[in-house]
């Protein structure tokens, strides 16, 4: 009897499921397609194929599951906004115009996890966020989050963020952010012992908060210039317990692009310059100025995937940790671990990446040093190889280097 | 009375009240040994939906017909049948496509016809149904959610924000849906009146 209403209830599911597959029919196939237009973006946001094959439509019957799998695939290129089409009569009788609309972002909140990851030499990091957008002429964003991040600085850091961003000011092309974090700070033993033997280092700190409001100009295609200040306070633990202050004008520099040449190769091409001036003007305890630049070049073919990223930084004056470079964790010289090359970062780095993707393959072969100035750079390499599907991505990275050598693994989403 | 049962009674009230709302009339049919029915009152090209197909969007619209006796309290038969309705812009006649057994088709309906197509559809056998003994039917439809809806496809695959947003889809019970109810009803009342009618 239970297995006869288990199955009762299990055949509408079976059923729909069945159902899902099939093409709905839809009676005005036999009209033939006179327009497609697109509203609610500028078209050129669009790839080019899928441009291509929108307007391939026209002049042919109206095709509904054509259509479906258009929207899936404009869906993707404009993750988040809601797509639909919308039939009408053209101008010629049996005629029809496709009118697809992309929609504005709805008012409500979103829930996501940026980065979620397991790194074996590191453990997890992650943050989730609440963000909320109003819609209007400026596009209001509110944002809260926790975190617990243990891959991109020495130490790692726990604790809550909160955020407004206006994305227009007048114009579109003016933004303005406010970020507020609030961290609290667990270190490594390996630094602990190090900074013992360094004392030109500046000490740990155990809480640390910055408030940063950055106003950001879009003055061309693909090209963001920032503007803005970092009011950092931390409460350092030796020799004694105080609060002090890492206030830094921050400008950066931003481009860019994504293009397509005739044989359908997708390039993209982003290149960055961050400048972070911490000046006694601003009541800083710390004066440094820190300089960093990177450069990524993509390239996709079909289902091939090439990628490099290079980046490098200089770091002047006396910084606290938080802005000391380091290499070894889940996107810089993946493999090693940061504690082994350079437990107290460093304050010159240069290091690029490598990575070539096949579906879900990927194998990569990354290089990088960091030093100190006056020392001579070492360099070291390491590779690896990995398997990622719909974001989800494991890794195995090894050091190249003479001796023992432990493999670091990692795994989550979207690293 | 205690302010408790008060309180209970109203929210019965409320709920019997909100029920009949809802649930439109049936009227059933015996034809070759086969429950039909008819549902006049219905609407369901209304509305979201009617907005929908004016838009040229085919709408696929689920039907389930069962059939409890009096004193059960599981459907001991049932009919589930899926069709999509598309709106003709030209002509401005609704086209209705059965796909569940037996597929069939229809064009050129008005809208009350093409709703009555749908329902006609739906039957149930009466074999081994008692003569005397009553039963209630209930047809419940309800549409599908169209593929705008039903998921974000990014490139980012799967992820947290994803997972919260297929979970905070839109209830059942929040989907366009409808109720028409008959009963009680006994099969030799049915034969009786097809009798008449003939």
């Amino acid at each position: 009897m239970k297995r006869l209403c288990f199955a009762i209830w299990l055949l509408p599911a079976v059923l729909w499921a069945t159902h899902e597959r099939q093409p709905k029919p839809n009676v005005n196939s036999r009209y033939t397609v006179e327009a497609v237009e697109v509203s609610g973006i500028a078209e050129a946001k669009l790839s080019r194929p899928l441009r291509e094959d929108l307007q391939r439509m026209i002049g042919n019957k109206f095709d509904q599951e054509r259509v479906d799998d258009l929207i899936k695939r404009m869906r993707g290129e404009l993750p988040g906004r809601p797509i639909f089409a919308k039939l009408r009569r053209g101008t010629q009788p049996e005629h029809v115009k496709v009118l697809i609309v992309v929609a504005r972002h709805e008012i409500g909140f979103k829930i996501a996890a940026s980065n979620p990851m397991y790194h074996s030499k590191q453990g997890w990091s992650g943050k989730a966020e609440i963000s909320s957008e109003i819609p209007d002429k400026g596009n209001n964003l509110f944002r809260f989050g926790v975190l617990s991040n243990a891959d991109d600085l020495l130490e790692r850091y726990v604790g809550l963020t909160a955020g407004y961003e206006r994305r227009a000011i007048g114009t579109d092309k003016v933004r303005l952010k406010f970020d507020f974090e609030t961290y609290h700070q667990i270190w490594n033993r390996t630094t602990l012992l190090e900074l013992a033997r360094a004392p030109e280092v500046p000490g740990i700190y155990r809480t640390r908060q910055n408030f940063q409001p950055m106003l950001s100009v879009l003055p061309a295609r693909g090209l963001t210039l920032s503007l803005g200040t970092s009011f950092q306070r931390f409460q350092t633990q030796f020799p004694a317990a105080r609060t002090e202050a890492a206030n830094a004008l921050v400008t950066t520099l931003r481009y860019d692009r994504q293009l397509e040449d005739s044989v359908a190769n997708r390039h993209r091409l982003e290149a960055g310059y961050t400048l972070r001036a911490a000046t006694r003007t601003l009541s800083s305890d710390f004066v440094y100025a820190s300089h960093t630049w990177e450069f990524r070049y993509l390239l996709g073919r079909g289902r091939n995937r090439l990628e490099n990223h290079f980046g490098a930084g200089v770091l002047t004056g006396r910084a606290p940790l938080f802005e000391r470079f380091s290499l070894g964790n889940s996107y810089t010289l993946r493999g090693w671990n940061k504690f082994d090359v350079a437990p107290l970062g460093g304050n010159r780095t240069a290091h690029n990446e490598l990575e070539y993707r096949y579906r879900w393959f990927r194998v990569f072969y990354d290089t990088g040093a960091v030093w100190n100035r006056g020392q001579s750079p070492s360099a070291k390499h390491s590779g690896g190889i990995g398997l990622g599907i719909h974001g989800f991505t494991i890794a195995l990275a090894f050091p190249i280097k003479d001796g023992r050598a432990e493999p670091v693994f990692m795994a989550g989403l979207n690293f | 009375m205690p302010r408790a049962q008060i309180a209970c009674r109203c929210l019965l009230a409320g709920l019997a009240a909100c029920s009949s709302i809802h649930a439109q009339p049936l009227v059933a049919r015996l034809v070759n040994d086969h429950l039909r029915v008819a549902a006049p009152q219905l609407r369901f090209l209304t509305g979201k939906v009617l907005e929908r197909l004016h838009n040229g969007a085919p709408v696929a619209i689920v039907f389930q017909l069962s059939l409890t006796p009096e004193g059960s309290l599981t459907a001991t038969a049932r009919d589930i049948a899926r069709f999509v309705v598309s709106y003709d812009l030209w002509e401005e006649k609704f086209s209705v496509t059965g796909l569940s057994r037996p597929p069939g088709s229809a064009s050129h309906l008005s809208a009350e016809a093409a709703q009555a197509w749908c329902i006609d559809a739906l039957s149930l056998p009466v074999a081994g149904l008692a003569e005397s003994r009553p039963f209630s039917l209930k047809l419940e439809g309800r549409v599908e959610e169209p593929t705008e809806e039903a998921g974000q496809e990014g490139e980012g695959g799967i992820s947290l924000a994803r997972l919260v947003e297929l979970f905070s889809r839109r209830a059942r019970g929040q989907q366009e849906r409808w109720t028409a109810q008959a009963g009680p009803i006994r099969l030799a009342d049915l034969r009786k009146s097809s009798r008449r009618a003939r």
